[in-house]
């Protein structure tokens, strides 16, 4: 039973054509132009199937017969029941169709759990773990970078601020999870009608959104939505959750090259936004149960976030990611006041 | 295999034999593994990915192999990961830290790109014969720092010649066995591709400034109307100019990677053999839009096929053309001597990709 192959000896790249046999007992004769080498077949290392990619018989001085002809390696290695490498296994998952289809599948579902539970749930776990000092580092450096450039100096008259912080100190007072509450008043500029919420418990509110306001109920509901943020730590949560998906997606998509680059940074934008869509969620939450507790109508909350979304001078494109479904779902959760399987 | 072929002055066609099929499955097991072991697995994929590619190009009837250690690589990544793992929660809880890390990262830069390219040269081999790379350090630092300086006080007019200095470096230090590249491209050549991209871009930029308003009147009126939700139509216009910087932006990288990559092998020389690369920026630019919508539109299940496509093409375009024998190469004594400092610095070869 004879291949032919290649020879390289290591320290010159001649070619030789050899004829490579092996017997029963396992005793494999290259042989052809200057070479004859009579060598164990367990002193030889075969490289793993790939496709089908010449395939390298090396011999212990770093010479190499390289074969073609994969099959037939195969099957003379199978007759002589030759176990390969520790991962010669690999191939035969590669060469059927139906392990294939088992890949795709388990592929899907392994990457859509990690996705959508896993990595959220390793993220909360995680921020658990977290001191929430981190969350203070973390805040008050955001705040002077706002302060600097998008924000600037409240001009809301003091009576007005004095009843919102009256009524976000009653909010916060309660509260023991490690943050300290403070409340900032500033005008928004370009940031128009909005509220933040910063890590450590910093919550800055617009002077805009004040005045866009109708009453104050409606400011309250915006700030326990924000407070829900800060109670669930979402900031931290989502720097983590941003870097496990980045790692993740490039470890699948595997090494750079060209066009995948731009690719792979698409899974990373979308589940950012589904992310941050689920924390509004949680942080929605927070503000309807503050809401009914509290004996307030949730429609405010509604009302207030209507008004925002009409408010702005916003490019088309902006305002048609703005409108999209969830904003119109979370008014209208809100305004029917039911508890729609919401709790 | 015709070895008579080699002998004297003969024109050799590089060949790629990869098929699409064959890979996807190769790819989606490296996948599915890699998930299932979390990570783990993903240096096993990295070498069986580069063995299916290199294994699959060919010239004079012989392939080349890649024979990095997958363990030695796994080392490599947890290293870089965990580097990595630092450097981000740390600028993220500190960002004052920022600059400190670039300014590290600067200094550090000659060094991984020594390291990438020995690493991965030493594992690059044909006819069982390895690819190598000189550690010149000095000379990397006047190229990754020096240069990059110029670069800056120059305005970027320097450029080019930071380019053609980089590619210089890269071939000159390379070798096969113990014979070694030559580059002698001059700098003017680069600055002629980058000189027909501007080009290229002020064209049509000109277009783009005078013929799309002329087919959207609408396109430059402001919205006045009371808010309405948009229409499909509406949001296209809008999208309409992302899309044309987008593909503005791809034609002048594609045409100065296909340039210069064309230049890089066409100036190289090997002993007395040269290269031939005839890459046409169209045709690249078209593997790469179709790469990116089919990709796009299946989920990033056409990921394999891209890499074919492009792997056939360029080979497809490669020949190597030989003055004399190609049997009478010698293996350099590096790989046999095994540094001690060597495997940190194989760690970060790992994820630099040239």
């Amino acid at each position: 039973m004879s291949l032919t192959g290649t020879y390289y000896d290591g320290s010159t790249s001649r070619a030789e054509q050899v004829e490579l046999s092996i017997s029963g007992d396992r005793q494999v004769h290259i042989l052809g132009g200057s070479v004859d080498h009579r060598i164990h077949l367990d002193d030889l290392m075969i490289s793993d199937r790939i496709g089908n990619i010449p395939r390298a018989l090396e011999l212990p001085e770093g010479a190499r017969c390289v074969i073609n002809d994969n099959d037939a390696l195969d099957r003379l290695l199978g007759q002589l029941d030759y176990t390969g490498s520790s991962t010669s296994w690999i191939h035969a998952l590669e060469s059927r169709w139906r392990y294939v289809v088992l890949a795709i599948v388990i592929t899907v579902v392994f990457s859509w759990g990690m996705f959508v539970r896993g990595i959220p749930a390793l993220a909360d776990q995680a921020a658990r773990a977290l001191p929430t000092s981190i969350d203070h580092v973390l805040g008050q450096g955001t705040l002077k970078i706002l302060d600097r450039g998008l924000l600037d100096e409240s001009e809301l008259d003091s009576a007005t601020r004095l009843r919102i912080q009256q009524r976000f100190n009653t909010m916060t007072k309660p509260l023991e999870d490690g943050n300290h509450y403070h409340l900032e008043f500033r005008a928004g500029k370009k940031l128009g009608a909005n509220a933040l919420a910063l890590p450590s418990g910093i919550i800055i509110v617009t002077d805009e959104l004040v005045k866009l306001a109708k009453t104050d109920d409606e400011v309250i509901a915006v700030l326990a939505h924000e407070i829900g943020h800060l109670i669930h730590r979402h900031s931290v949560r989502m720097v983590m959750q941003d870097s496990a998906v980045a790692l993740l997606v490039t470890t699948i998509t595997g090494d750079a090259f060209s066009t995948s680059t731009l690719v792979a940074a698409l899974p990373v934008v979308l589940l950012h936004s589904s992310y941050s869509q689920k924390f509004e969620t949680e942080a929605d939450r927070y503000s309807w149960n503050y809401l009914v507790d509290n004996n307030i109508p949730t429609g405010v909350f509604a009302d207030i976030l209507e008004r925002i979304s009409d408010d702005g001078e916003t490019s088309t494109v902006e305002k048609y990611l703005s409108t999209h479904p969830g904003t119109q779902e979370r008014i209208r959760m809100f305004r029917m006041g039911s508890d729609p399987g919401f709790r | 295999m015709d070895t008579t072929s080699s002998k004297n002055t003969a024109a050799l066609p590089f060949s790629f034999t990869g098929r699409t099929g064959e890979y996807f499955r190769i790819w989606i097991v490296n996948v599915m593994l890699t998930i299932a072991t979390l990570g783990v697995y993903s240096a096993w994929a990295k070498v069986r990915n580069k063995r299916y590619f290199y294994g699959n190009t060919s010239v004079d009837g012989a392939a080349f192999d890649y024979n990095a250690d997958p363990a030695a690589i796994l080392k490599g990544r947890l290293i870089a990961v965990a580097v990595l793992i630092v450097y981000s929660v740390t600028v993220q809880f500190v960002p004052a830290t920022e600059p400190g890390f670039w300014i590290l990262f600067l200094i550090g830069l000659p060094w991984l790109v020594v390291r990438a390219l020995a690493f991965n040269a030493r594992n690059s081999s044909w006819r069982n014969i390895r690819f190598e790379f000189s550690s010149n350090y000095r000379e990397a630092i006047k190229v990754f720092i020096g240069m990059p300086i110029l670069v800056v006080l120059s305005l970027g007019l320097a450029y080019p010649y930071f380019v053609c200095r980089q590619k210089a470096f890269v071939v000159n230090n390379s070798g096969y066995g113990t014979t070694e590249f030559d580059f002698n491209a001059e700098p003017g050549a680069f600055y002629s591709i980058y000189l027909k991209a501007f080009g290229l871009l002020i064209v049509i930029s000109l277009l783009y400034l005078f013929v799309i308003p002329a087919i959207i009147p609408t396109a430059g009126a402001t919205d006045t109307a009371p808010p309405a939700p948009p229409s499909p139509e509406m949001l296209m216009l809008a999208l309409l100019p992302l899309l044309v910087i987008m593909t503005l932006y791809m034609i002048f990288m594609t045409y100065i990677q296909t340039a210069t990559t064309n230049l890089v092998f066409n100036s190289s020389r090997l002993h007395d053999h040269t290269m031939i690369s005839t890459l046409h920026t169209g045709r690249m630019f078209w593997i790469y839009v179709s790469n990116l919508v089919s990709i796009v539109c299946f989920l990033g299940l056409l990921i394999p096929w891209a890499k074919i496509r492009v792997a056939r093409y360029r080979a497809e375009n490669l020949v190597l053309n030989t003055r004399s024998d190609l049997d009478e190469f010698v293996a350099g004594e590096q790989d046999r001597v095994k540094a001690t400092g060597e495997e940190i610095a194989e760690i970060f070869d790992v994820d630099l990709g040239l």
